[in-house]
């Protein structure tokens, strides 16, 4: 990332073009300019969305019907019921809560993690990051399979079955390296001038890290935070694997069971699945807000 | 991935003793790990220590499992009885030989391909579009994400449907259509199979190529843009000359983390086409799962999802190498 | 039966089966044949034995916990069921098996025995002095392995032709008999976005599972699948998919999925077994009959694969238990609950015996009844070779329908490459 330290130099000499860096740093990030595209872009944006969620709102329709199998199930819900939703509600929402405990734990435990990880392999300069990060690339070639499997074996002997914990460590696992990979690559392009600034002025590595290149990786964390969470949240194979008895059940096991079981009834499957979505879909509208700002630029100057 | 930064990184590192102790350590006064540089060294290898050992402990520990259970005949009884013959290498010489391999290569070939290609071209275009402020952009890009959400299970199954040849949604929309008569085994035909596959999986793929793009394109300075605007380059110039380069390290994390996800691709094509018709759809992946559990040769099982991650690991190896020689050039 | 829930054969079934491995490395070598403390769920003294059984919906739940707990209680203990998705069962069984955890009584889907009681993890049911006299033949020779007895099935099921009564009669067809009559009624039932006829051929066990009656009827076998008897099977039903009776999706189909079209009215035929009639009842103005699957020619008899499961006891090194355990499936095998799991459930005793009682109790079972002395045990033959010839099966089945490959050109690959 050298390139950006090169190129900035010259950029900030000339003083009149120097005016529209002046203003707000939101505005300065933006591409083009502000307000020269409205509806029009609304609507091309609102087409690609449309397109893209087309399957979820099959999904939704599915559920509103009656219970049945789907296979003529007619595209608007004429026949609106609410079935579905009522045995959803009745019988998943102790596992959407548990989904919830797990998703954000695992959250924490990665971002704990992996950051100062990535951090490290990114700025601090050690020797075998090369091969660090090759470790963590292979990790990520690892088929679920494998690490369910032996996961069992370690958990079965220390007692970490059926418990939300030895789910936070395992769906960790799916946002760690993730993490450390995504962050590294955007902190990498945090200039070393930046942390040197800060290590003159008397702070140590971590209240470095800690006070200047963390606010400054905002960006990155929330999206690695982002991605761990769904990862987690969508996760199946440990929640299948990692649990024996009914106790502690994600909810992506409980749709599972409920296809075992209610095999031609998916209106239930499907509004479980709506209902799934909910609480994460908010917490995803939250967290884009965040990653829509950005903050790196206001630190280079 | 770039090189890890190596002269100004160098520079900070000597720069981190400010108290002034020679950066050789040469002190005669030596308090071992108390020495600040020691201790430095030690603190910065302490940022890594956690992700160290959680690897080891989480991929490390059972890829060694796995490449153990490669030389082994595993099968159920082993289950009972504990026992697992060593057998060398004959698990990997029977799935490598098998008739099955040769087209379970390709189609994994032509599924990660095809996948990666679309999932990165039309997730770019989409992040780019979004790089504009217009009304509602939030709302729309979180809601991009929005079938992250789903489960896999009922994602496969909802595209099972709309696939279907007969009442699926897809073939009724081609059949209101004009001049069209078809109606497309997608699931069903050999020809199709394959790239009905493909396509669910660039659906499920676009909104992490897009996310992590658009994070990757909001980290770039406007005024690099504007600047760049005063020399004439706008559009597509913009892109190539500013846009691109800058967005090369997430671009690489993206691309190599693609192929990897997508070599292990399982759930999707299971349950879409359960990697049928007649092993249309069948891919390293779902025939390492096939061994296991349904024929019970977890040994076989366990050789091909070996073969699995060396493939991975070539691809890393030689994209990788091969980026690093571009930037450097 | 070939285990219900499968139409999403997907992850669901492989992720399920992930678990055995996570067993890989647990329990294996280094756990010694559980002593008495190493099987026993429940209470220590021995008076709670554990069941493990995949009847985890219902009707079938409630209805086989009444028996169960009936069973417990004349055997004078508690009984602490476990009920797992279809499935989850095998490997739960694997798990508890290398962590020396398996169930006091232990149900198994009958063509799953054989692997599993190769692995050693059943006691001999003689040992109890249970002995399958009165049963089937093809019931009795799948929960045998090795010249013993191993589990004891005390209701089963197969699968026929199922009709919609209202467009037969629209189009003024008759139930078909023969192989000849199913393709001509087919034909005739096909209008417009209507097929003929339904039936699963899709690339798991189940496809195989509903080729076996067209397959054995006409003199086929599993041992070699490359003879003509059933390249004229596989013909037929290449026959019905190109000439537009079926459709060609049916290599995607799974029995529920068949099933839906059936509902759906999309297919005026189906090939399906006896627990869709929940299903079906369920649907407003569905009126179907069922009669046997078509024999090649007329006077042939029919020769069906059967399902259900049976119930069999894991050796768990405590003699005192397993006697115990032995009691209960005993229990669970007598007439009396024979009859009601078969009336209650839709299926049909084990005992020829006790046909007659079940079917005046529920007519609709009839055609699958009458078929119980022809059943034939999948894994009879091959024992714990047959997921290979399962395999094999469905292969040919599919390259046949989708690559359009020449029936005994398609088998003898198969049959070749497994």
């Amino acid at each position: 990332m050298t390139e950006t330290t090169g190129r900035a130099a010259p950029t900030t000499s000339p003083q009149p073009p120097a005016a529209p860096a002046v203003t707000a740093p939101r505005s300065a990030r933006r591409s083009r300019p502000v307000g020269e595209h409205g509806w029009g872009s609304t609507a091309v944006g609102v087409a690609i969305i449309a397109v893209m969620l087309f399957p979820l709102y099959w999904m939704l329709n599915v559920s509103l019907q009656r219970s049945s199998g789907a296979v003529a199930t007619p595209v608007l819900p004429f026949d609106l019921s609410f079935d579905g939703y009522a045995t959803a509600l009745r019988e998943q929402s102790g596992n959407l809560l548990t989904s919830l405990v797990v998703a954000v734990g695992a959250v924490v435990l990665s971002l704990l993690v992996a950051t100062p990880a990535a951090y490290a392999l990114a700025q601090l300069r050690i020797r075998w990051a090369g091969g660090v990060l090759l470790a963590v690339l292979v990790s990520q070639m690892v088929p679920g399979i494998v690490i369910a499997n032996a996961l069992y074996s370690a958990y079965s002997d220390l007692g970490l079955l059926n418990s939300v914990a030895g789910l936070v460590l395992a769906d960790a696992g799916l946002g760690i390296p993730f993490g450390i990979l995504i962050m590294r690559a955007f902190m990498s392009a945090i200039p070393t001038s930046v942390v040197e600034a800060a290590r003159v002025d008397g702070a140590g590595q971590v209240r470095a890290f800690v006070s200047v290149v963390l606010p400054m990786s905002r960006n990155a964390l929330i999206t690695a935070g982002l991605f761990t969470f769904l990862f987690a949240w969508g996760d199946f194979l440990f929640a299948l694997t990692l649990t024996t008895t009914g106790e502690v059940r994600p909810v992506t096991l409980g749709i599972y069971t409920y296809i075992g079981t209610f095999v031609n009834d998916w209106s239930a499957v499907m509004a479980t699945a709506v209902l799934a979505s909910l609480p994460a879909l908010l917490l995803l509208v939250v967290a884009q807000r965040y990653v829509s700002a950005g903050v790196t630029g206001g630190a280079v100057k | 991935m770039t090189a890890p930064p190596t002269a100004r990184a160098a520079a900070g590192s000597s720069r981190a003793t400010p108290d002034g102790a020679a950066p050789g350590g040469a002190s005669p006064r030596r308090r071992g790990l108390r020495s600040p540089r020691t201790r430095a060294r030690a603190l910065e290898l302490a940022f890594l220590a956690p992700a160290a050992l959680y690897l080891l402990l989480f991929f490390a520990y059972p890829v060694a499992k796995n490449v153990v259970m490669g030389f082994q005949e595993y099968t159920t009884r082993t289950f009972f009885t504990g026992e697992a013959p060593w057998v060398g290498l004959d698990n990997y010489a029977a799935v490598l030989g098998s008739s099955l391999f040769d087209r379970a290569l390709l189609n994994t070939v032509l599924f990660t391909g095809g996948s990666i290609l679309g999932q990165f071209v039309l997730g770019l275009a989409i992040a780019v579009f979004f790089q504009r402020r217009f009304p509602l952009s939030g709302l729309l890009r979180s809601l991009l994400l929005l079938p992250w959400l789903v489960p896999l299970i009922v994602t496969s199954a909802v595209w099972r449907w709309m696939l279907d040849q007969d009442n699926g949604v897809i073939n009724r929309a081609i059949g209101l259509l004009p001049l069209v008569d078809a109606r497309p085994g997608w699931l069903t035909s050999t020809s199709l199979a394959l790239l009905a596959v493909v396509l669910v999986n660039i659906w499920i793929g676009i909104p992490f190529n897009t996310t992590i793009l658009y994070g990757g394109l909001q980290e770039i300075p406007g005024e690099l843009y504007e600047a760049g605007a005063l020399d004439g380059a706008t559009g597509w110039r913009a892109f190539r000359h500013i846009t691109w380069p800058l967005l090369r390290p997430v671009v690489t994390v993206v691309l190599v983390l693609g192929v990897v996800y997508t070599l292990k691709v399982l759930d999707i094509i299971l349950g879409l086409t359960g990697g049928g018709p007649a092993n249309a759809t069948q891919t390293l992946s779902t025939q390492s799962y096939e061994l296991s559990f349904r024929q019970f040769d977890f040994g076989q099982g366990a050789a091909l999802g070996n073969v699995l991650i060396v493939i991975s690991l070539v691809f890393a190896a030689v994209y990788l190498r091969a980026n690093r020689r571009a930037v450097d050039e | 039966m070939v285990r219900r829930g499968t139409s999403h054969r997907a992850l669901t079934a492989a992720l399920a089966l992930g678990v055995p491995l996570a067993l890989a490395g647990c329990g294996g070598g280094d756990q010694a044949v559980g002593g008495s403390g190493g099987g026993g769920g429940g209470g220590g003294d021995g008076t709670t034995l554990r069941v493990l059984d995949y009847y985890n919906n219902e009707p079938d739940k409630t209805v086989f916990q009444d028996v169960i707990d009936a069973c417990g209680e004349a055997a004078g203990v508690a009984i602490e069921r476990e009920a797992v998705p279809g499935n989850d069962l095998i490997s739960t069984v694997l798990q508890q098996s290398s962590s020396r955890t398996l169930p006091d009584v232990l149900m198994l889907d009958n063509p799953d025995l054989q692997e599993i009681a190769a692995s050693g993890a059943l006691a001999p049911l003689s040992q109890f002095g249970i002995t399958a006299e009165g049963y089937a033949d093809g019931v009795v020779e799948a929960s045998t392995y090795d010249g013993e007895l191993y589990g004891l099935q005390p209701v089963t099921n197969t699968i026929a032709l199922f009709y919609n009564e209202a467009l037969l009669a629209e189009a003024g067809v008759e139930p078909p008999t023969t192989w000849e009559e199913l393709e001509s009624a087919a034909a005739a039932l096909t209008t417009g976005d209507r097929y003929g006829l339904a039936f699963s051929a899709i690339n798991t066990y189940e496809g195989t599972w509903q080729f076996l009656p067209f397959m054995w009827s006409n003199g086929g076998d599993e041992s070699d699948i490359a003879t003509p008897e059933t390249a004229e099977a596989l013909q037929l039903w290449v026959d019905l998919v190109s000439s537009g009776s079926a459709s060609q999706s049916v290599v995607n189909w799974s029995q529920a999925d068949v099933n839906d079209q059936f509902a759906a009215g999309n297919a005026a035929m189906q090939i399906n077994g006896p627990w869709q009639f929940p299903v079906l009842d369920a649907v407003d103005g569905l009126d179907y009959g069922v009669v046997q699957i078509p024999a090649p020619s007329a006077g042939d008899t029919v020769v069906a694969p059967f399902g259900g499961e049976t119930w069999t006891v894991p050796q768990t090194g405590d003699a005192d238990r397993q006697a115990l355990a032995a009691q209960v499936v005993q229990c669970i095998n007598d007439d009396d609950n024979m009859v009601t799991l078969a009336t209650e459930r839709g299926t049909v005793p084990t005992k020829p015996a006790l046909v007659d009682a079940a079917v005046e109790a529920q007519p609709a079972i009839e055609p699958f009844a009458e078929q119980l002395p022809d059943l034939r045990s999948r894994t009879g033959e091959l024992g714990e070779e047959w997921p290979t010839a399962a395999t094999a099966i469905y292969t040919a089945v599919q390259d046949a329908l989708v690559n359009g490959t020449d029936p005994a050109e398609a088998l003898a690959a198969a049959q070749s490459g497994s």
